[in-house]
Formats: C-alpha cells, sequence, structure tokens
C-alpha cells in the first residue's frame, strides 16, 4: 500500500466523523456522569433508540430531517421520564443502585426492541442530497460525513454557548461543582438533575440518529458504542465535557490510522491508548483530580 | 407353588420394564447465538431444525415416540456453547449434538465431541470435514469455507475481473474463505491486492474505504456477514464504491439483501447454498419453501436449509439403523449416506463426512428486487468443483499450504 498525502487526509476525515460520533454520544455520558455521578450504562441504549425514533418517524412522515429533530425530543423525553421515574428514587442509596438500574434498563430494552421489530436491523436511507461525495481530485470526501462533523460542531458549540452565557447553563455548571451547594440557594435541584440527564440522553439519541443510515437501527447497536464512549470519557477524563471531545478526537483518529496499517487492532488500540492515560495520568487529560 | 408365582411374577415384571428401558428415545441437543448479533440466522437455524423433527413427528416419531430437540442459547460464545452442551448431555444422556452457527464454535464443539464420542452434525461453514478438524464424530451439513471462498472466486475471475482485495473477520471462517480465494487466484493468475482483517461485528468501515479506493480492485471479496455486512455496503455506497467496484460475498445470506434493499444492486454478488428460486429448478425445493412460508411467514434461508438437512439426515440415521444412542452406528450409517431433501442429489462423503452440495451464485436486483425476490441466480458451481479429493483433504492440501498475507 502507498502511504500517499492525500490518503492520510482521508484517514483524517474518516477519523474526524468517527471522532463526531463519539464526541456526541461522550459527550452526553460526560454531561450525566458530571452532574449527577451517574454510570449511565443505558446511555447506549438511548443511542439505539435515537435510531429506532428515527426509522419509525420516517416511516410515518418520509422526512428524514423532521424525523432526527423529533427523536431527540422524544427520546429526551423518555430520557426525562427513566431519570424520575426509575432513577430518582435510588439517589439515596448511593452510587450504585442508579447505576445497577441502567444496566437493566440497558439489557430491557434491546430485549423489548427485538420483541417489537424483529432481530434484524431497519435499514435507513441517506437523506436527499447527502448520498455521494465530493471530490477534490484524487481526495473523496463523503457529504453525510461531512455533515456529521459539520452538525457535531454546532451541536458542540450551541452546548457550550448554553453552559458558558445562559442562566441555566451557570446553574448545570454550578451543580456539577457542588449540587448542594446549589440546592442551599433555592434551586430545585432535582429538576436540574432531569434536565441535565435529558440534555445527555438527547446527545446520545441524536448520534443514533445520524449513525443510521450508515450502520441501519439494530437492536445491540448501543453496546459497542457504550464501551467505546467509555473509554473516551475515561481518556477525556471522568465529567469532563472538553475532555470528552479531546478523548473522541483522539479516538476517532486512532481508530482510523490503526486501520490503515493494523485494521485487526484499530477497536483494541483504543484500549491501548486507554491504559497509557490511566497509565500516565489517571484523572485524564482534562479530569479533574480527586474529582472521581 | 406359590415360589412359582413368585418367579413368573418376577419374570413377567422383568420383561414389562424391561422392554420399556430399551426402548430408545430419540433427542437432539442444539445451541445456536439465539442471542445476540445474528440471533435472526440462528432463528432460521431453530426453524429448519425443528422442521424437520415435526415432520418425524408428524409421522408418529421414532421408536414409538416423539422425538425431543433440546434447543439452548450459545450467546455466539464458545465457552456458552460447550456448558450448554456439557448440561444438556448430562441431564439428557443426549448422544447427538447438532448445531452452531459460528464455524470457529463448531470446531470447538467438534474437538469436545470428539473426546465425548458423541455426534456431531455442524450447520454452519465449518472445517471440520478437514485435515487435522476432522476426527469422525463431525459432520458438516453446511459448506467448509474454503469451498464458498473458492466457489466466488472461481464465478469472479471469469466474469467480474483479475483484481482482487479481500476483507473479511479476522478469525477462522475469514481465513478459511481467504485461503479459497488465494488457491483459486493462483491457478486463474488473478493480481491479489492485499488483505483487509477486522475484529467481528466491526460496525464501521470508513476507515478502510481510502485504502480500498486507492487499490483500485476489480473484486473486492468480503467475508463478513450480518449487520457489519449491510453497515459495509451501506458505507461504500455513500462513496460510490459500490458502483466501481464489484463485491463478491463469501456468504450471500438473503436476510442480509432483503436489509440493503435497493443498495444491494448488480453489482453485489453472493455464495450461497440454498435460495428459495430454487424451487424453479429443482420439484423437491418447493414443498419445503412452501412449508416453510406457510409456517413461519417468509422463506426459508441457506441457514434454515442446512439445518432442515443435517437434523433430517440424523433422524434418517436413528430411523434405519434403529438406534438413538449407538453412536459408532450413526456414524457408519450417515457416512456415505445420500439423500435429496431440497434440492439436488447430495450426500454426506464418507472420507470426511462434509455434504456433497452445489454453490450457487446469487446477484442482487437492486430497484427490481420485491419482497424476497433480492437477487437471481447466475450460475451454479457443482461440489466437485469445490470440494478437494479425499485425499488432499486428509493431508490439508492445497489449503494448509497458502499462508495468509500480514499473518
Amino acid at each position: 500500500m502507498e502511504i500517499t498525502w492525500q490518503l492520510l487526509l482521508m484517514q483524517f476525515i474518516f477519523g474526524l466523523s468517527i471522532g463526531s460520533i463519539y464526541i456526541l454520544v461522550a459527550g452526553g455520558l460526560s454531561i450525566i456522569l458530571g452532574l449527577l455521578d451517574v454510570v449511565n450504562f443505558a446511555h447506549g441504549t438511548f443511542y439505539m433508540l435515537g435510531a429506532y425514533t428515527l426509522y419509525v418517524l420516517i416511516s410515518l412522515s418520509g422526512n428524514f430531517w423532521v424525523g432526527v429533530v423529533s427523536a431527540v425530543i422524544i427520546v429526551s423525553l423518555i430520557g426525562g421520564l427513566t431519570e424520575r421515574l426509575l432513577l430518582k428514587p435510588l439517589y439515596p442509596r448511593g452510587i450504585f443502585y442508579p447505576l445497577f438500574m441502567t444496566f437493566g434498563f440497558s439489557i430491557c430494552i434491546p430485549d423489548l426492541i427485538k420483541i417489537i421489530f424483529g432481530l434484524t436491523g431497519k435499514g435507513i436511507g441517506y437523506p436527499a442530497g447527502f448520498m455521494g461525495a465530493f471530490l477534490l481530485g484524487p481526495i473523496i470526501i463523503p457529504k453525510y460525513r461531512l455533515f456529521i462533523i459539520g452538525l457535531t460542531f454546532v451541536t458542540f458549540l450551541g452546548l457550550w454557548l448554553f453552559l458558558k452565557k445562559s442562566n441555566l447553563g451557570m446553574i448545570i455548571r454550578a451543580a456539577t461543582r457542588d449540587s448542594l451547594m446549589v440546592e442551599v440557594l433555592g434551586i430545585n435541584i432535582s429538576r436540574i438533575w432531569t434536565f441535565g440527564f435529558m440534555l445527555g440522553i438527547g446527545l446520545a439519541a441524536l448520534a443514533g440518529a445520524i449513525s443510521a443510515p450508515m450502520v441501519s437501527a439494530i437492536p445491540d447497536m448501543g453496546l459497542d458504542i457504550l464501551i467505546d464512549s467509555f473509554v473516551v470519557v475515561v481518556i477525556g477524563g471522568l465529567g469532563s465535557l472538553s475532555g470528552a471531545v479531546i478523548g473522541s478526537l483522539l479516538v476517532g483518529q486512532v481508530v482510523s490510522f490503526v486501520s490503515l496499517f493494523a485494521p485487526a487492532f484499530s477497536h483494541a488500540a483504543i484500549f491501548l491508548v486507554m491504559g497509557l492515560v490511566l497509565i500516565l495520568r489517571p484523572r485524564g487529560l482534562l479530569g479533574e483530580e480527586g474529582r472521581f | 407353588m406359590k415360589r412359582l408365582f413368585v418367579i413368573l411374577g418376577l419374570l413377567s415384571t422383568i420383561l414389562l420394564f424391561g422392554s420399556t428401558y430399551a426402548a430408545e428415545q430419540a433427542q437432539l441437543g442444539m445451541t445456536i447465538p439465539l442471542s445476540g448479533a445474528y440471533g435472526a440466522f440462528a432463528v432460521d437455524m431453530k426453524r429448519g431444525a425443528e422442521m424437520a423433527v415435526e415432520e418425524v413427528n408428524a409421522a408418529g416419531g421414532l421408536f414409538g415416540k416423539p422425538v425431543k430437540l433440546y434447543i439452548r442459547d450459545s450467546e455466539l460464545k464458545s465457552d456458552v456453547a460447550l456448558r450448554r452442551f456439557k448440561e444438556m448431555t448430562e441431564k439428557y444422556n443426549l448422544k447427538v449434538i447438532i448445531g452452531s452457527l459460528s464455524g470457529g464454535i463448531s470446531l470447538v464443539v467438534n474437538e469436545w465431541a470428539c473426546k465425548n464420542k458423541l455426534l456431531y452434525m455442524s450447520f454452519c461453514h465449518t472445517s471440520i470435514p478437514w485435515y487435522k478438524e476432522f476426527c469422525g464424530y463431525g459432520f458438516g451439513a453446511g459448506l467448509v469455507p474454503f469451498q464458498s471462498g473458492q466457489a466466488m472466486a472461481k464465478y469472479s475471475f471469469k466474469n467480474l475481473g483479475k483484481k482482487w482485495m479481500f476483507i473479511g473477520y479476522d478469525y477462522r471462517w475469514g481465513w478459511d474463505n481467504l485461503r479459497g480465494w488465494l488457491a483459486e487466484s493462483e491457478k486463474e493468475g488473478a493480481e491479489f491486492k492485499g488483505a483487509i482483517y477486522l475484529p467481528i461485528g466491526t460496525p464501521d468501515f470508513s476507515a478502510f474505504i481510502p485504502q480500498i479506493m486507492q487499490k483500485k480492485p476489480d473484486v473486492l471479496a468480503m467475508a463478513v456477514a450480518g449487520k457489519s455486512l449491510v453497515s459495509a455496503i451501506k458505507q461504500f455506497a455513500e462513496v460510490g464504491l459500490t458502483k466501481k467496484v464489484k463485491i463478491a460475498l463469501c456468504k450471500g445470506q438473503i436476510i442480509d439483501f432483503k436489509e440493503l434493499g435497493p443498495l444491494c444492486d448488480q453489482n453485489i454478488y453472493g455464495a450461497s447454498t440454498f435460495y428459495w428460486k430454487l424451487q424453479d429448478y429443482y420439484e423437491n425445493a418447493r414443498p419445503f419453501v412452501t412449508k416453510f412460508k406457510d409456517k413461519y411467514g417468509r422463506i426459508p434461508t441457506a441457514d434454515a436449509d442446512s439445518a432442515y438437512v443435517g437434523t433430517r439426515a440424523v433422524l434418517e440415521a436413528m430411523r434405519q439403523t434403529g438406534t438413538a444412542t449407538d453412536v459408532p452406528k450413526l456414524i457408519s450409517f450417515l457416512k456415505g449416506f445420500a439423500f435429496q431433501y431440497n434440492k439436488e442429489p447430495e450426500a454426506f462423503r464418507a472420507c470426511d463426512q462434509a455434504r456433497t452440495q452445489s454453490i450457487f451464485i446469487l446477484r442482487g436486483k437492486g430497484q427490481q428486487a420485491k419482497g424476497w425476490d433480492v437477487a437471481d441466480i447466475v450460475t451454479q458451481i457443482p461440489y466437485w468443483d469445490t470440494m478437494q479429493t479425499c485425499e488432499n483433504n486428509a493431508k490439508g492440501f492445497p489449503y494448509a499450504q497458502i499462508k495468509l498475507p500480514g499473518k
């Protein structure tokens, strides 16, 4: 195989698109972990629900964009209900009970999806105009991958602005640091937690919806992405949103470039990176010392 | 007198219960990955096996009793499959086990069956009949992976082009398919452009696209199945790769063809041992297809066929030998057993216990696909074109001598 700059550039672009999906999923996971101290084992399940909700909505409406927006809203609401009804009663019992609940959720829901939709995946077409690629000489840049990169950038820019500039964002950041103090100041912390959970789930659902045209909606699709997302979160630093972004971009490039030279190890390589980070900097790249 | 009656009573009891105790119970234990990513294919195997058992039971069963089929989920893990088989054989005193969707798991099960002297009928693509894997207790109702690779390669080099590249799972099934391709490539003077080995279940193929496009093969051989295959074709189509390169699937699963829809067009080919449209060519395929469709609401796949044939052959062996537990007798019967169940006349070859069956090359129908009519049969490759001779198989020739690139 000839290693040309064109080949490397294409690998980099594909690595960015892989990393973009991780940014959305791991970002959501970080928000939930940072705000609620909940290790959400059901995060991949909500990613899967995003894909299936899109499938249903496209079947009903015929419109991909309406489907994506609606899928994010619907799955976020499901996330909110989950947090209120299943997790909230368990918070006083410590960190393990909510973890086990999310684990149980991650087992039950995919099985329910299999009963409703069957064992095989559901194909979702690419949106009109997004099939194909831009050609820059020998460099091929798939349109849909560019869209994913762009959408992730816009989403996180919006999220950053929200967290930095809005009152609610400020409250969420404060609650991440010290939820007790926020409560003492008279703010209903329970609602903040629910909102934060919905925000994290919304990001996962968005990732699932936009991934669906590439990988189809499959009942077990959440498991693979969940494991990778945990790796990203550990690399980036538990509870750090910026860390999740950096970790995702790093992991995306690792997967892409290792695929070029040793494809059989493309997935295993991210665990090697995680191991190195844990040895050299146990709190993660941007994690807080003593936070977890 | 009293003593005489006691003796007669005891003798009668012995004769009564003795004869009941001697009556065999035909039992089969099966493990398949009902949960997990390949559940849809496993369900087809389950249905094929169940259909064969139900047919026999509808005709009165065996030895005056219904045949019992015990099914357990292997979760696509060899340790779980073995554990389930052990549990079943201990609980039910099984002597015959069937199943496996994964070739890798079938090899592990075969080794265990050989050690414990159980008859094992494998349904999947497996190398049980080949070289050092063969031990005399395992039968293959599916293909040996070299065959599917070689059949697909044979067709590809004649019709699609001679510059080829391989992408496949990094485990035994993938490697054996690649060996089949390499063997044929050497024979035909084709140009091998490289191999990409993937972790099983890879969902994102985007990182492999640039190198495939750089190498510009005529044909991309793929030993990938299920959700990964669907993802791969979708992602290749995204960049127009499926228009530039012919895709040759070592295992053309109709379920995957259907899921791909219009993307599974005339540039996509797959090797299969059964397709429901064989009913237009073989009379005995029609009742199998019709019955399966009536019972389960859709057409049978190649997995259903191999499970049905394997189960039916084992039950026929039990019927004809009069035993469900005498493994040497059953094996002796099945060696060389000729039958014609769902398509052409076939047999379990005596020397290696592999099923002699044709391979059909399917081509996607793309936009013309309707329901389960998702492919056309473009050619049939008879078994003698893909099966090695008994002597070659015993020596592992030629595949054992083929070094896998990059390994």
